[in-house]
């Protein structure tokens, strides 16, 4: 039997960015998913699809908007079938690429699952969309280094399972089978509020319940207000403190029952819900017992800053290593893991890891957060510039959004940013570059930024810092002369 | 009585000494002057001698301790030996008071920065805890695995982190990967930039310092060695202190110092036949007549004739340093290598205390009794390997030394004289110095002058 050099588990983006620096590096490399292209749920179910959904979303209600500024268009008619074939077509595009380019790396993609057998060998099941695959038979292959990238799946509610077309995860949310009437979203994390985003734009009415007292738990207050001012249409028909105990699914339509935390339940009726609490990491069913490899309580695999696991030979990347569950999280994480493996020296140490909520508005953050600040009783000041005084924002119509830095009140060092607004997602990663060099918040003063532009809040942001903004007018309690 | 023995002041610039070995037990009854234990500095290697006689107490260090000089190494019971020195007794209780207060001020110093570096590395282990946990995992994995692991450990000086992120520390991405690829540890390098971020400039500074600092032994070069078992089974062994000290002294002498040398040989037909007559006589005073004890002597005459050969030079400040004393050291082989102790004032003795002191001095350093300032404040040396054979050979000069001489073994050779050949006993000498100060005339005017006193030593008087 040949014994390969490395297999790697799992062909999402953290899977296939270590499959190809690997191959990048000279290593002979063997990439297994049950996809027909490396792309994994973030190219077929998640990220590309929800962001194309997302993007028709932006321009509707951007079309909507335009009557106030002078431009008036007739009611917006949506062909699903269209739509669902653009969304088909922009993921074919990504995921066939990504099959060019593991051919061109000599990357040699095995359709099927894996399970391991033992520290050096797994079984491998030809398979093709979960449905096996008769005509090739299982066999069983030996590696000398292997990466688990076998990512994560939605997480269920404890009694209502996913056995009904009605009752939607994010993968089958995304699929768009149609329109319904109501649709009752179980969750206000990123991909609840994304998907109630998209649904509402196709004229979903929209019902969220969300078991915390706000949306996006553990995000920054500030960023949080943007998005409820500008997304009133949602707030409306938000319940906090609220879950969903159970769904009666036998009538045409399903029939809920929700229940707050102080006890006091009602039943609402609805065409489909969507459940979006979270993700559970694949990581059960996947042999990691054969192998002895330690996972913690939430069945996370523990691994060192290479990724390595407590087996020598065995790494793993992605979701199945912890928080954040972040396709560009990944991708770095299998880099290093490949890195490692190529006999390099390397790390996985980032400073920031920016994430971002695709809403419109869009909320990001990268690096330090308030909220992580306060936990920790980290010292940090804050300096923020409102958009209403950016002339970008409201030339584009934009009148809440806002740019904030946490900044080391002793150095000016940047610890963290954050924003909420038009390409907040876009704008964040300056910010990250400039936590990852050690940048002070005099660097991104000094540094000159383009006239019109979003970028420009950052600049200011940092004048703020220093008590003297050019677009904004504000006494500062202690002045810095530094 | 309970005495504490201390680790006594060694020699300037050395405050620490290795225990090589504690050669006593508790509940040993000892005498003054008995070796307590066998010590090892930078300097040298030497024996930790009871002060006062008694019984051991406690030992309080053990092989391999790194001991500071004041620090109470032994506690002895003098009680025992007390009763038969009741005045002694007295005279040390009033020494005892003397210096008691002097004691006192020391310690509570000594303590607290012991207890600041205590904290310090409290507060380390809190903010890093899983360095800890690297740190127990790397020495069990090095107590498992044995020399396989120090020599590892010797090719990369830090062990691979895969436990700690470096993501606290004021560096761009690209500047902590190179610090890991080269195997610095981040956090140990200042910055220079704004707010003290670490630039990649800061990293290979601080680099290019710890090659510097790693390689001032002498002993690191780049070199790499092949795979030796390949070829047949061997052996590794850690290389003694003197052989370190050794190899950095002579490793930095070649490389600094241009070296010249010059050859001779000496017709001591008459100086052998006057030794043999008076060693005898010698020996009786407790010493030996001996070549060396001789060559010391005129050598010690010859460096007053040559001012230069018995000076330093000092490059940085652009001048000859000239010294008024005459001190010269003789090397000795020892079964730990290479000793040069040194003879003071070698021209104000004569040649028979300089042959007993000689010979007690190379006793010592054979048998490790030797201490490090008897090693030091040389001008000159003498290598003196005719003992085992040979016709010539090129000593390295010792820094800060500006000349050597050696010498080899003396043999009778058939000299053309007075038109006819005759037997006589001729001594190869060779001198080696620094011609960064000596020209090649000196050298062999020196060398020929020295020769001459040999043949006939009445010149030495003119």
């Amino acid at each position: 039997m040949d014994k390969k050099q490395l297999i790697v588990m799992g062909a999402g983006p953290g899977g296939y960015a270590a499959a190809f620096q690997a191959a990048n590096l000279g290593l002979d490399v063997t990439l297994i998913d049950p996809k027909p292209d490396p792309g994994g749920v973030c190219l077929f179910h998640g990220c590309i699809p929800s962001k194309a959904l997302l993007h028709l979303a932006k321009v509707k209600k951007e079309a909507v908007l335009a009557e106030e500024w002078g431009l008036t268009f007739t009611d917006a008619k949506i062909d699903l079938e269209k739509v669902r074939s653009w969304k088909k077509s922009v993921v074919k595009q990504l995921t066939g690429g990504l099959g060019q380019l593991a051919k061109s790396r000599k990357v040699k993609y095995l359709r099927g699952t894996a399970i391991l057998t033992g520290k050096n060998k797994l079984e491998f099941i030809p398979s093709e969309d979960g449905k096996q695959d008769t005509k090739n038979k299982k066999q069983e292959i030996e590696f000398e280094k292997l990466i688990i990238a076998t990512g994560a799946s939605s997480a269920p509610l404890p009694d209502i399972e996913f056995d009904d077309e009605r009752v939607m995860n994010s993968k089958t949310a995304l699929e768009l089978k149609d329109i319904p009437k109501k649709l009752l979203v179980v969750g206000a994390g990123y991909i609840g509020l994304e998907m109630s985003v998209i649904y509402k734009a196709l004229g979903s009415e929209i019902t969220i319940v969300e078991f915390t007292p706000d949306i996006l738990p553990g995000v920054d207050q500030d960023l949080k207000d943007v998005f409820k001012k500008e997304r009133k249409d949602l707030m409306d028909n938000i319940m906090f403190n609220t879950k969903a105990t159970s769904v009666d699914k036998k009538g045409k339509r399903l029939n809920v029952k929700l229940e707050t935390k102080d006890g006091e339940t009602r039943e609402e009726t609805f065409n489909k819900m969507l459940i979006a609490i979270g993700s559970t990491p694949n990581t059960r069913g996947i042999g990691l017992e054969e192998a002895g490899i330690e996972t913690d309580k939430k069945g996370f695999i523990r691994v060192d800053l290479v990724r390595r696991t407590n087996i020598e030979n065995i790494y793993a990347i992605g979701d199945v290593t912890g928080q954040p569950m972040l396709a560009h999280k990944a991708s770095h994480e299998g880099r290093v893991a490949a890195e490692h493996i190529a006999g390099n020296k390397t790390a996985y140490e980032p400073k920031a890891i920016p994430a971002v909520v695709f809403t419109d508005p869009e909320i990001a953050w990268t690096g330090l957060t308030e909220n992580e600040a306060k936990e920790q009783d980290i010292k940090y000041e804050v300096a923020k510039f409102p958009w209403a005084a950016s002339g970008r924002a409201l030339t584009l119509g934009v009148k809440n959004g806002l740019t904030k830095l946490l900044i080391d009140p002793e150095n000016g060092r940047i610890l963290g940013a954050a924003m909420a607004g038009t390409d907040a997602g876009s704008l964040i990663s300056e910010a990250t570059l400039a936590v990852e060099m050690g940048a002070v918040a005099r660097d991104l003063e000094l540094t000159i930024h383009p006239h019109p532009t979003l970028s420009e809040t950052i600049m200011e942001a940092a004048e703020v810092f220093y008590g003297h903004a050019t677009h904004i007018h504000k006494r500062k309690r202690n002045k810095r002369t530094d | 009585m309970i005495k504490e023995i201390k680790l006594p002041e060694i020699a300037d610039n050395v405050d620490t000494a290795v225990v090589l070995e504690v050669l006593v037990s508790v509940g040993d009854k000892i005498e003054k002057d008995d070796s307590l234990a066998e010590m090892e500095s930078d300097k040298a290697t030497f024996d930790m001698p009871a002060e006062e006689s008694g019984t051991v107490k406690e030992i309080k260090v053990k092989d391999g301790d790194e001991v500071k000089v004041g620090q109470v190494m032994f506690t002895i019971d003098t009680s025992a030996d007390e009763e038969k020195k009741e005045v002694a007794k007295e005279k040390e209780v009033e020494e005892d008071k003397k210096e008691k207060p002097e004691k006192e001020e020391e310690k509570p110093e000594k303590e607290k920065s012991e207890e600041k570096e205590g904290k310090e590395e409290d507060k380390a282990e809190k903010d890093q805890p899983e360095e800890k946990e690297t740190g127990k995992k790397e020495k069990r994995e090095e107590e498992e695995s044995g020399d396989e692991k120090t020599e590892q450990k010797e090719v990369t000086p830090e062990k691979e982190d895969t436990e700690k992120p470096a993501a606290e520390v004021p560096a761009p991405p690209s500047v902590r990967r190179l610090a890991r690829e080269i195997g610095i540890n981040i956090r140990k390098v200042p910055g220079t930039g704004p707010e003290s971020r670490i630039t990649i400039d800061d990293v290979k500074a601080f680099a290019k310092k710890q090659m510097e600092e790693r390689s001032s032994p002498g002993i690191a070069d780049d070199y790499e060695l092949p795979d030796f078992s390949k070829w047949g089974k061997v052996r590794r062994e850690k290389m003694a202190n003197i052989r370190k000290i050794t190899a950095k002294a002579m490793t930095e002498s070649w490389q600094t110092i241009p070296h010249v040398f010059q050859f001779d040989k000496a017709d001591v037909t008459n100086l052998e036949e006057f030794r043999k007559k008076y060693s005898k006589h010698l020996e009786k005073e407790g010493g030996k007549l001996t070549l060396t004890a001789m060559l010391v002597k005129l050598t010690a005459e010859a460096l007053k004739a040559f001012p230069r050969f018995n000076a330093s030079l000092d490059i940085k400040n652009e001048e000859v340093i000239y010294k008024e004393y005459i001190h010269i050291g003789v090397a000795v082989d020892t079964e730990r290598g290479l000793l040069v102790p040194v003879i003071r004032d070698a021209d104000k003795k004569p040649v028979t205390q300089l042959s007993v002191e000689l010979g007690e001095l190379a006793d010592k350093a054979r048998k490790k009794k030797i201490m490090p300032d008897e090693l030091q404040g040389g001008n000159f040396a003498i290598s003196n390997l005719g003992g085992i054979g040979g016709t010539s050979f090129t000593p390295i000069v010792y820094r800060p030394n500006v000349a050597i001489l050696g010498v080899s073994r003396s043999q009778m050779e058939p000299v053309y004289i007075d038109g006819e050949f005759r037997p006589r006993m001729m001594l190869p000498l060779s001198l080696s110095y620094d011609h960064r100060i000596i020209d090649g005339a000196d050298g062999a005017r020196f060398l020929r002058w020295l020769c001459e006193a040999m043949e006939n030593p009445m010149l030495t008087m003119f």
